[in-house]
Order: C-alpha cells, then sequence, then structure tokens
C-alpha cells in the first residue's frame, strides 16, 4: 500500500481522532468523539441484522452517526438525497435489505430506523477499527441506462482521500489549532460526503451540523462557529452569498466544487471577504482529486498519491483503494505535476452538481409516449452562469408541453428538466438526420419571435 | 389572440396585487414560461406545482431580498409555509418588508 497510515493487519480505525477532540458542532453545543462513538454503537445496536443503509438525514450530525453505525455493522451506506417513493423504491429493488436512516418523516414503505437525540454512554478506549476493504458507501452518477450508475468505496479508498485532503488543506493534527466546515452541500453529495462526513473522522476539524441553505442561514452559522472557519460550497451557492454584500465572520478558507468557477468571483472571495479561494476537482466516481487556488493557479494539483492519466491515457486518474477510473473532462498535463482542464467531453452537461449526457436526455426524451421527435439544447453559458438551464424542442401532435414536461419529470432528475420546453410542428433535421448548431440557432430564434 | 395589440387578459384565479407583482417577480428571477397571472395562489412552488428546485430557490432568495430587502431562510419550520404558495410567500414578503 502506498501510504504510511495502513495496519499491518489490514485494517483501518473508524476514527484517527481523540476521544476529546470536538468532531461536531450542533445548537446544543460542541460534540466530541468520545460521545459521537458512544452514540454510534448505541444507533448500530437498533439497526436490522444486514441490508443497506439509505441515510436520508438533513442534520449532519445525524448522517455522520448513521454512517459511523453502518460501519460498525458491516453495512454500506447510499449516497442518495433523493427521497422520493420512485427512487427509494428503485434502490430498494437494486439493493435487497435496504432501509431507511432518516431524521424526518418520510413517505416509504421501506423500513425506517429514526436517527434521533438519545442518551448513550461516551466511548472510551481505542476507536473501533474496520477492515480496510470493507464497502462503506456506494455513490450514484446518472446513468447511461437512465438508471444512476453506482460507483462503490471501500473504507481504505474513502480514509485514504480524507487524509490526502487533510494534507492538502492544511488540516492534520500538527498543522495548527483545530477548524470547523460550514458546507451548503448535502452529506449525501460525494463532494458534501467527503468534505463534512469523512474529514471529520479523519482531519482535525468539526463539521456543522445544521442546514444551511439560504445566504442568511449560512452567514449567521458562520457567525457561531469558532475560527479556523471553512465554507465548503458551490459557484451557484458562492454566487448568492456574494449578492448579498454581508461580508462573513473571518474564514480561513472557501472551498468550491462541482463547476468551475469564474474568476471574477474567484478574485472577489479574496478581495471582498480576505480569504483564500479553493477549488477541488472531483467526480462521484473517483472522489476528489486535486484542487487549485483560483485566483492566482489556472493548473490543479493533484493530492497525494493520486496519479492523472496512468500509462500516458489523460481518460483516466488512478486512485487509491480504487484502480483506474475513467474521467468525464479532458484534460493535459502542465507544468510543475500539475494539470489543466480542457473541458468537459462534448455532449456531458452538468447542472446544480449533477451530471447527464445530453444523448441520454435526448433518448429519455424520444422514448416518451407521443413524443415523436426531440432534442435538448445547452445554453450558451451553460460552464459560466450557475444558474443555466436546458431547453427542450419537441414534437408532439397532440399532446401539451405540460404533458410532455410531467412525462418527463418521471424519468429524469428535476435539475435536467428543460426550460422552457417548446412544442415545434419538427425539427430542422439535415439530409442526413442531424441537427446542426446553426439548425437549432435558428429554430431558437424562430421561436423566440422577433 | 385576435390582434397582437389587446391586453392581455388576467386569469380570473383570484390574485391579489400583491401576489402578482411576487407572481411576476418570480416568473423574471426564474425566466420561467408561465404567465405571472397563470401561477395558482394556493399550489405548491416546488416539485408538482411550478416545478421549481433548489437552484430556483436561491435565485428566489437573492431576488426577494433585493426587491424587499426581506432575508429568506431555511433555519425553521416555517420556512415550509413560507414557500408552500404564491399565497404564503406574499404573506410573508408583506409582513417583513421594508422597502
Amino acid at each position: 500500500m502506498a501510504w504510511s497510515g495502513m495496519p499491518p493487519d489490514g485494517t483501518l480505525p473508524l476514527t484517527n481522532r481523540a476521544a476529546a477532540e470536538v468532531i461536531c458542532h450542533r445548537s446544543g453545543g460542541p460534540v466530541t468523539v468520545g460521545r459521537f462513538l458512544g452514540e454510534a454503537r448505541a444507533l448500530a445496536a437498533r439497526l436490522p441484522a444486514e441490508g443497506h443503509a439509505i441515510n436520508l438525514c438533513a442534520d449532519r450530525y445525524r448522517m455522520l452517526l448513521g454512517f459511523a453505525a453502518a460501519l460498525l455493522r458491516g453495512q454500506p451506506t447510499l449516497l442518495n438525497a433523493d427521497a422520493s417513493p420512485h427512487r427509494l423504491r428503485a434502490l430498494a429493488g437494486a439493493y435487497p435489505g435496504a432501509y431507511l436512516l432518516a431524521d424526518r418523516a418520510i413517505a416509504s414503505e421501506l423500513p425506517l430506523v429514526p436517527v434521533e437525540d438519545a442518551a448513550a454512554a461516551d466511548w472510551t478506549g481505542p476507536a473501533p477499527l474496520l477492515p480496510a476493504g470493507q464497502l462503506a458507501a456506494i455513490a450514484f452518477t446518472s446513468g447511461s441506462t437512465g438508471q444512476p450508475t453506482a460507483h462503490p468505496k471501500p473504507w481504505d479508498a474513502l480514509v485514504a482521500a480524507a487524509l490526502a485532503a487533510a494534507g492538502r488543506f492544511g488540516l492534520r493534527p500538527g498543522d495548527g489549532p483545530p477548524s470547523s466546515v460550514l458546507a451548503t452541500v448535502p452529506p449525501q453529495h460525494m463532494y458534501g460526503f467527503e468534505t463534512t462526513i469523512m474529514l471529520p473522522l479523519h482531519a482535525a476539524l468539526a463539521c456543522h451540523a445544521g442546514e444551511a441553505f439560504f445566504p442568511s442561514d449560512v452567514l449567521d452559522a458562520l457567525d457561531g462557529l469558532p475560527e479556523r472557519r471553512l465554507l465548503v460550497t458551490t459557484p451557484l451557492h458562492l454566487r448568492a452569498l456574494l449578492a448579498e454584500g454581508r461580508r462573513p465572520a473571518p474564514l480561513a478558507a472557501v472551498i468550491s466544487a462541482t463547476a468551475p468557477l469564474a474568476l471574477p468571483m474567484a478574485e472577489a472571495v479574496e478581495r471582498d471577504w480576505g480569504a483564500p479561494m479553493l477549488e477541488i476537482y472531483g467526480a462521484s466516481e473517483a472522489g476528489s482529486m486535486a484542487s487549485r487556488r483560483t485566483a492566482s493557479e489556472p493548473d490543479w494539483l493533484p493530492y497525494a498519491g493520486i496519479r492523472m492519466g496512468p500509462g500516458g491515457d489523460y481518460g483516466e486518474v488512478h486512485v487509491p483503494g480504487l484502480g483506474a477510473v475513467p474521467l468525464a473532462d479532458a484534460l493535459e498535463p502542465a507544468p510543475g505535476g500539475r494539470f489543466r482542464l480542457l473541458g468537459r467531453r462534448a455532449d456531458l452537461v452538468k447542472l446544480g452538481g449533477r451530471r447527464a449526457s445530453l444523448a441520454e436526455l435526448n433518448r429519455v426524451l424520444v422514448e416518451l409516449e407521443g413524443v415523436e421527435d426531440g432534442v435538448f439544447v445547452a445554453p450558451e453559458d451553460i460552464e459560466s452562469n450557475p444558474a443555466a438551464r436546458l431547453s427542450a424542442y419537441v414534437v408532439a401532435p397532440g399532446r401539451s408541453a405540460e404533458e410532455v414536461l410531467a412525462a418527463l419529470r418521471l424519468r429524469l432528475e428535476p435539475v435536467f428538466l428543460p426550460r422552457p420546453l417548446v412544442l415545434v410542428a419538427a425539427l430542422p433535421r439535415n439530409g442526413l438526420g442531424k441537427l446542426t448548431r446553426a439548425a437549432l440557432a435558428e429554430l431558437r430564434l424562430a421561436v423566440a419571435g422577433p | 389572440m385576435p390582434d397582437g395589440t389587446t391586453t392581455p387578459i388576467v386569469i380570473a384565479s383570484g390574485l391579489t396585487p400583491q401576489e402578482l407583482e411576487v407572481a411576476r417577480l418570480i416568473v423574471s428571477a426564474l425566466s420561467l414560461e408561465v404567465a405571472a397571472e397563470e401561477i395558482e395562489p394556493e399550489a405548491p412552488l416546488f416539485n408538482e406545482g411550478l416545478g421549481l428546485d433548489s437552484i430556483d430557490a436561491l435565485e428566489m432568495a437573492l431576488a426577494v431580498s433585493r426587491a424587499y430587502d426581506v432575508k429568506l431562510r431555511s433555519d425553521d419550520e416555517r420556512n415550509h409555509r413560507i414557500f408552500s404558495s404564491l399565497r404564503t410567500l406574499t404573506a410573508h414578503i408583506e409582513k417583513h418588508r421594508t422597502r
């Protein structure tokens, strides 16, 4: 094994932190590692004997408790935030014994184990050890068949990634005083999971438990956290936060991921908030792979242990614990061991942190009953405008736009629903049946009117 | 419409003037395809109903903050009520607006 934390007997601790350290800041006060482990053990005793945990907890401490409890029972956690009945039914079909861990009522026929506050004896003694290869979590991406694709995460891969991130961002125990992190991304998204669930277990960092979504929530929550504060967020949230015009409590760093951050926004954060603006490059398949300080570094520095383009093929990355993982982006080597992102491979779009293939979206569209032809179109500013939306042009005689949209809603993640969905008499396909960019632009103009 | 110059007909959906104003703000901030007058005052804004999502929620918070200096929050149970429909959102804005 390449990294040094690996004990000889093939196990890794659930956490490398001492019992008295703080792992989470809740509204009722800080929670120590010892108390957390005690509560996780108590919750573990209430879980089904076997199965897969669908952890829907919105409170980050409860998400962390549920994840640890499932780990202690040897059960993987499905990283899924979608609580819609059809999604939960699909997961239950794919993962026998699937059950829900939740901190609110969920309309579902699946068994639900509530994660709530309960007194438990603190854990004393060394942290529990887990088999290094234990399947700890499964992340999902929008798949090529319309069904989400699963990406299994063994425990050693998650721990290696957390240790690499801790090294990169100065969060190792010897790097200085402990940090606290506030995130605007859900803990079920791979980026939020790595930064607010895995890092508190394996770095000198405590997560903020409560939900913080609107700019006012985020700024108030930051006020309530002790220094060194980290803000983990996305370009979409950063735009709203900057527009709020209220300077946040002093930040040790701001971290963004899920979409490229526009340079002016990075510069505004550095200037107006006086904080380093860092970006993480990652994907649900591979996890976080590299970072950069956007305002001064055009190229990305891979995390320790990450090798971009093993064997000279820059279409994939070598990740400790996972092996070779294909990438959805095109990239090329840059000086100093860094790499440059050239952009998304044609056909892929990313919105709201979710990725989809236009070809796949088109296939779903034309397979709808009553739809004869149709095409999704990405706007020109999709990479720079965090609130960008797809549009769709659809030939569906006898059906209304609302009907087509309602049918799409059952098959697509909401963020990919077209806005607008425009009904047209025909698509301007050329002699080869292809839709050229120029023809689509003309169609768009014709529909929009003079 | 018989000719392009007639005034748009206000659908008899019972929007108050304040609700119509907030509806227009939402439609323009989110580039919705629906006319402000057509928004059902009591229909859910998110998921079914208008079909808004979390990206829209942020955009809406931004627009409401700019137009009325009202800060939307998600820290309590009220939030579900505030966002449950155009009517509840408008009531919340009317109660807290400073301009």
